[in-house]
């Protein structure tokens, strides 16, 4: 197979990769960059722990592949903490106790964080809604949701 | 029972500057070479060794591919790179063509149709497709280009089959044109999933009625239903009905009955046909209903 | 200040979960994140396409073959088998297979993708056996034997397997005088429920990475609800000394039962067999997850009850068929459970129960949050609806009066103690308006309020054992060493809180030792069963316990006072006699120095802590009498107000309330996060759930069609309570709560449905479809 070679920006940092045609996203975040926060629930788009920004928008990163990356600018959970600092949105899910097991929860966070960018202030059924190819399997999302709300409050 | 890979199969990603050169590279290899757009279904069917191409022909970068335009004299043109998200986002696609905007939201989660296409739904030709019953009502046609130039196809000719369309090797979906709507339509996307929002369509449908004093009930409706035949079925027959005689509530029930008659569901994990039968009739006497009501409250 | 008040300060406090930072930042570590370098192997399976089979012959040659492949395992490379209750599996098929996805045979290579093609070139050939799906074919005399060893399988002594049959378990229970008590009952009900097989569902898919040294020892990395009973089962299995495997599991993507014991972690443990030195990772897809691990075993249950004209109920009669699978090495203890709980939680003097296990060809059945606890109640829980219907009384009142209480003799003989049940129903009852109908929100929409309850005990041997070691450090802080795995639930949270009330240090003293591992961790059984806050708890609260008595021996020494005197409060130890004070930090790693520079006290302590419970007895092979079965009951119950829309079937639930009995909320954020938690997972069983199989071919092993409830799929309004009816034996008085939560929901929305549009399903899941075509009939029926 041919080797691509692609330049992005990967939580603020610039990165140089050469990657094979079928290497998805999701896995040249984890095993070429090391940054495993990003997680794998399925492989099909269907669990959505796998989500990351890229050019600012969430996607399913095992739906991506990595040579469309070139240029690209990519966000993970670990690009959500500044200088170690929480973000607001993650100081509401740690008041809530809105982490069980914690798998899903970068997923959560990166799918919720850009709901807050693209809409401030959403009702609770629009979180919902922006939050429904997230799935969890341990909280009953009620507290994931409550979280959101209230990191949209103030 | 089918295994699904771990990861994604070996293929070589193609990236061409022009659509002539796609269109070309298609064509020299038949049978080898996939389209590739947001990949939400490409990539599933790689996994598990439905689909075996080797090479994924990417088009979102081409040029055109990308626009979604309104013109209000001549309607809407959906680059077949748009995303599910452009166009629940878009104004004019909000205000002229409400179902399918009500569609496109029924899609995955907001992620996957942050990647997702118009195209890839259509071009898919899944019977359960939420967004081509709606792209039906709205009596759309799809832009073709091929190596031998280009044409529109009414999506009424455009499926054969589940999977199936009408194009020759070489032959890409350039954009989806959707007329303008008719003055005064009021329409409704209806479907059933197992859960309430992000599943595949049990049954759905997609009901867009407008005013027209050329017909004996001052008005026309279009009537449309998925995921229960290998296409989605126009119900001609109701939509006659509904035309050609002065309305009257009970029409409305049987034009769904009629929507019943006319649907040849299959029995599959996702439900039997004969409550898809019944959904039909339910969805469809429901959308009917809920549309006559909006068209007489404007 | 008095130690009561010094305890409350910490315990029933809702303190932060401590894994929380690291879980939202991408730190936390889980099997799959962990760094192997380029010596890591990847291992693929082989698996069987048939549901039953013999194996005629494999042929690996080609595959090995291959570049980039390391090792190649068959049956052949391995006779024994695994088993925790009942030796009866394979770790790859030898001989025969017995469901669709069994391991037939594996490879290590340098990548997934050649490892996969490496698959491909494997030529098994087969001879299709006639295959079982349904236990009531299973049970026929004449049915083909899925273990014709039956008879030779090792199995503990409290599992009772029938050679010569596919009953790998048949508990009874025989009570009272049946055939009287018939007689005197005013109503009978008898019925049949089948509850389908369902998956747990852990959004981290099992993994599990293997190293073999030179010298034979392992080392297993696995997502884990249970490594030291992974490292013994697995030492047991190829007759090693545990002390040469070494489990080191870090944190876990959800558990729900799926991942106690062992299941696809001995795969890479014997590829890594063949390539010394070499780490062999096997990551299982979430296909694979489906259709090849452990799932809920499906349940068939005739139930017959009968009460006398005042409402008590006088005799139940439970027969339950549990499809285990084509193996129940754990599964029999699940049939077990069934049975001594067979009850559900009421005081009934006559009963008769016979629990089966018996072995079909399907997917192998295992432990599922509830341990059969849902499965069971949801056939009690309507039965007893409809002997209250029959006798015309109010289900609620028919509940209270018939509930277990304290001092009642159980079905087993054991005494009931002290439970909080009755203050749950009444929780319950009053917050869905028992009893006064709600209005549904449109005219072809009907509304209805269902009610059920449960009881669960931690199944588990008699004697499952904890321990927990407390080793301080030079500036005060803590490393408290357990076995017990965070598994989401927060039990890392609930041990140091319990540890630091123990000690009386402040909270943020204490830090977990992890990720566990079998060398390093305090032993622990397993991390199941609702059982970790109770026993593991325990065993911290017995090594604080050391660590302050070698704490104050030390200081009473120096300071020349009673040890009676002294006592720990934020890390300062003080006397209550004279106004002296240290600080631990000042001593526990040093000592105390005596006067005049003559030398010193003490020394690093360490506080080492143990719990086991003693006192569980035998039960009677024939009657499934004993002294005591369980250690103890959590209870509850659950209320459901649900809409019924009559033209699509489809249903809304309008409210869900819980109420359990915990003994003692240690952290209440964190038992209502469990409460609700496990509600939520009963809702998706109870409306979307089924492995739907077709001649054991599993039909929908993904997301798309084996739907999970989403965040659109919520009730519209979700209530949780406790209530703390101590334990006696339970740290600060209290039990678990990990399970019980979605004990109840099936059968509480199937009573709800009930009476919303007076129908009955066979079972769960209560689809729309389902809901839509038996309105039909019953309209039908009427006309
Ligand atoms: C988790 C998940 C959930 C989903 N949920 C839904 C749902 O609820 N409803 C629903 O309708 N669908 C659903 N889908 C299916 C899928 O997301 C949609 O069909 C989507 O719109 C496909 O668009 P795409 O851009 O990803 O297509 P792609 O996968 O890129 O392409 C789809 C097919 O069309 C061909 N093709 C692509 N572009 C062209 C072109 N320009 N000309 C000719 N052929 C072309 C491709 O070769 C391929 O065969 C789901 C998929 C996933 C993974
Ligand atoms: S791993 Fe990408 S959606 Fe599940
Ligand atoms: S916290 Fe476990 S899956 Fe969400």
């Amino acid at each position: 197979m041919k080797m691509h070679t692609i330049n992005f920006t990967i939580n603020g940092r610039k990165e140089s990769l050469k990657v094979s045609s079928n290497l998805t996203l999701l896995h040249m975040i984890r095993e070429n960059l090391a940054l495993t926060g990003t997680k794998n629930g399925c492989e099909a788009g269907e669990c959505g722990a796998c989500t990351v920004l890229l050019n600012g928008e969430p996607v399913n990163s095992c739906m991506v592949l990595a040579v469309e990356c070139d240029r690209a600018e990519i966000m993970t959970v670990e690009g959500l903490t500044e200088n170690g600092e929480l973000a607001r949105l993650q100081e509401s899910f740690k008041n809530l106790n809105a982490v069980q097991c914690g798998f899903c929860t970068p997923g959560m966070l990166i799918t919720a964080y850009e709901l807050l960018q693209r809409n401030p202030h959403p009702t609770p059924s629009e979180i919902k809604e922006a939050l429904v190819g997230n799935l969890c399997r341990c909280t009953g999302y009620e507290r994931i949701i409550q979280a959101v709300e209230q990191a949209s409050g103030e | 029972m089918n295994n699904p890979l771990p990861r994604l199969p070996e293929f070589e990603y193609i990236r061409l500057e022009t659509i002539e050169k796609a269109a070309q590279f298609l064509k020299d290899h038949p049978g080898e070479a996939a389209p590739y757009l947001g990949g939400t279904d490409l990539f599933v069917g790689l996994r598990d060794r439905r689909k075996q191409p080797k090479y994924l022909v990417d088009l979102k970068h081409l040029e055109g591919l990308n626009s979604l335009t309104f013109d209000p004299a001549k309607g809407l043109t959906i680059g077949a790179r748009v995303t599910l998200n452009q166009l629940i986002d878009h104004r004019d696609v909000q205000k002229n063509y409400p179902i399918l905007c009500q569609a496109a939201k029924q899609v995955g989660g907001y992620q996957l149709r942050n990647r997702a296409t118009l195209c890839g739904n259509i071009c898919n030709a899944s019977p359960c497709g939420d967004t081509i019953g709606p792209s039906m009502v709205y009596q759309g046609s799809v832009n073709i280009f091929g190596p031998d130039g280009t044409r529109s196809l009414p999506l009424e000719d455009f499926f054969l089959g589940p999977g199936k369309v009408a194009l020759v090797d070489g032959e890409i979906v350039h954009s989806i044109t959707l007329p303008l709507p008719p003055e005064g339509s009021q329409g409704m996307y209806l479907c059933h999933g197992r859960n309430k929002l992000s599943d595949l369509a049990i049954a759905a449908v997609s009901v867009l009625a407008y005013p027209d004093l050329t017909s004996a009930s001052g008005f026309r409706f279009r009537i449309a239903l998925s995921a229960v035949a290998p296409t989605v079925v126009i119900v001609e027959e109701a939509q006659v009905l509904l035309s050609e005689n002065p309305i009257e509530p009970s029409h409305f029930e049987k034009a769904a009955h009629i929507a019943r008659q006319s649907c040849k569901p299959i029995d599959d994990i996702r439900s039997s046909a004969e409550y898809r039968r019944e959904l039909v009739y339910t969805l469809t006497s429901r959308a009917l209903n809920q549309v006559w009501d909006s068209l007489q409250s404007v | 200040m008095k130690k009561s008040q010094k305890i409350l300060a910490l315990i029933g406090t809702n303190i932060p979960r401590v894994d929380i930072q690291e879980k939202m930042t991408g730190e936390a570590l889980f099997t799959d994140d962990i760094q192997f370098g380029v010596k890591l192997l990847y291992a693929r399976i082989k698996r069987s396409p048939h549901a039953h089979a013999l194996i005629k012959s494999i042929d690996t040659s080609r595959a090995e073959k291959l570049p980039g492949v390391r090792a190649v395992v068959t049956g052949a490379d391995f006779s024994g088998r695994i088993g925790l209750y009942l030796k009866d599996r394979h770790i790859i098929a030898r001989n025969r297979v017995r469901y669709i996805g069994e391991p037939v045979a594996g490879v290590a290579a340098v990548s997934e993708a050649v490892a996969e093609k490496a698959l491909d070139l494997i030529q098994v050939e087969y001879e299709p056996l006639p295959a079982l799906f349904l236990p009531q074919d299973a049970i026929k005399p004449d049915a083909p034997l899925i273990h014709p060893d039956l008879g030779e399988y090792e199995v503990v002594n409290f599992i009772f397997p029938k050679p010569g049959t596919n009953i790998s378990n048949h508990f009874k229970i025989r009570k009272g005088d049946m055939k009287n008590a018939w007689k005197n009952c005013a109503a009978i009900v008898e019925n049949e429920y089948y509850i389908p097989h369902i998956q747990h569902v852990p959004l981290e898919t099992h993994v599990a990475v293997a190293k073999v040294d030179l010298s034979g020892k392992i080392t297993l990395w696995t997502s884990s609800q249970s490594p030291f009973a992974q490292r013994d089962l697995i030492a047991k299995t190829w007759g090693m000394s545990p002390a040469d495997i070494k489990v080191i599991s870090p944190y876990v993507g959800g558990g729900f039962g799926c991942k106690a014991g062992v299941t696809m972690e001995a795969l890479p443990v014997l590829l890594a067999m063949k390539v010394k030195g070499c780490p062999v990772k096997l990551r299982l897809t979430r296909e694979e997850e489906f259709y090849t691990n452990f799932v809920r075993q499906a349940l068939l249950i005739r139930l017959k009850m009968g009460c006398d004209a005042e409402g008590n109920i006088l005799a139940m009669e439970n027969t339950m068929y549990w499809d285990g699978g084509a193996s129940t090495e754990y599964g029999v203890n699940i049939t077990r459970a069934g049975g001594y709980s067979s009850t559900g939680p009421y005081d009934i003097p006559n009963v008769k129960t016979d629990s089966y296990c018996v072995y079909t060809n399907n997917t192998i059945g295992g432990p599922y949050r509830g341990f059969g606890m849902s499965e069971l109640h949801t056939g009690i829980e309507q039965c007893v609806d409809e002997l209250a219907n029959k006798i015309k009384m109010d289900k609620v009142a028919f509940r209270m009066r018939n509930v277990v209480e304290s001092g009642d003799i159980l079905a087993t003989g054991m005494v009931m103690h002290p439970t909080g049940i009755k203050a749950c129903i009444e929780k319950v009852a009053e917050a869905i308006e028992w009893g006064k109908p709600s209005e549904p929100s449109a005219p072809h929409k009907k509304r209805g309020k269902g009610i059920a309850l449960m009881w669960k005990a931690p199944a588990m041997p008699p004697n499952p054992g904890s321990s927990a070691t407390l080793k301080f450090n030079s500036d005060g802080t803590v490393f408290l060493s357990i076995g017990g795995q965070e598994i989401g639930q927060g039990a890392f949270t609930v041990a140091a809180q319990i540890a630091a009330a123990g000690l009386g240090v402040p909270m943020d003293w204490i830090r977990i030792s992890k990720p566990l591992d079998t060398d390093y961790s305090s032993y622990e059984w397993q991390t199941v069963a609702s059982r970790i806050t109770w026993t593991m708890g325990n065993a911290i609260l017995d090594a604080a316990k050391d660590a302050r008595k070698q704490i104050f021996k030390i200081v009473a020494k120096a300071w020349k006072e009673n040890k009676k005197d002294l006592e720990i409060k934020d890390g300062i130890v003080y006397s209550t006699n004279t106004d002296k004070k240290i600080s631990l930090k000042d001593f526990v790693i040093t000592g105390i120095p005596k006067k005049k520079d003559q030398g010193w006290i003490g020394g690093p302590i360490i506080g080492r802590g143990k719990f086991m419970p003693t006192y569980v007895t035998g039960l009677d092979k024939d009657t499934g009498q004993g002294k005591r079965a369980v250690v103890h009951y959590t209870t509850g119950a659950q209320g459901f107000i649900v809409e019924v829309d009559t033209l699509t079937g489809k249903l809304e639930i309008i409210k869900a309330v819980s109420a359990f009995d915990v003994g003692k909320a240690i952290n209440p954020d964190l038992v209502k996060a469990q409460i609700e938690g496990g509600m939520v997972q009963g809702i998706s069983s109870a409306l979307f759930e089924q492995l739907v199989f077709k001649e054991g071919v599993l039909q929908n092993p993904n997301f798309v069609d084996y739907r999970i409830a989403t965040t659109m799929d919520l009730p519209d309004k979700m209530e949780s309570y406790y209530i703390e009816v101590p334990q006696d034996d339970g740290p600060f008085g209290a039990r678990g709560i990990g399970e019980h939560p979605m004990v109840p929901t099936i059968a509480a929305i199937a009573n709800a449905i009930n009476d919303a549009v007076g129908i009955r399903l066979e079972g769960p899941p209560f689809t729309a479809e389902k809901l839509f075509m038996a309105i039909k009939a019953q309209n039908k029926s009427v006309d």
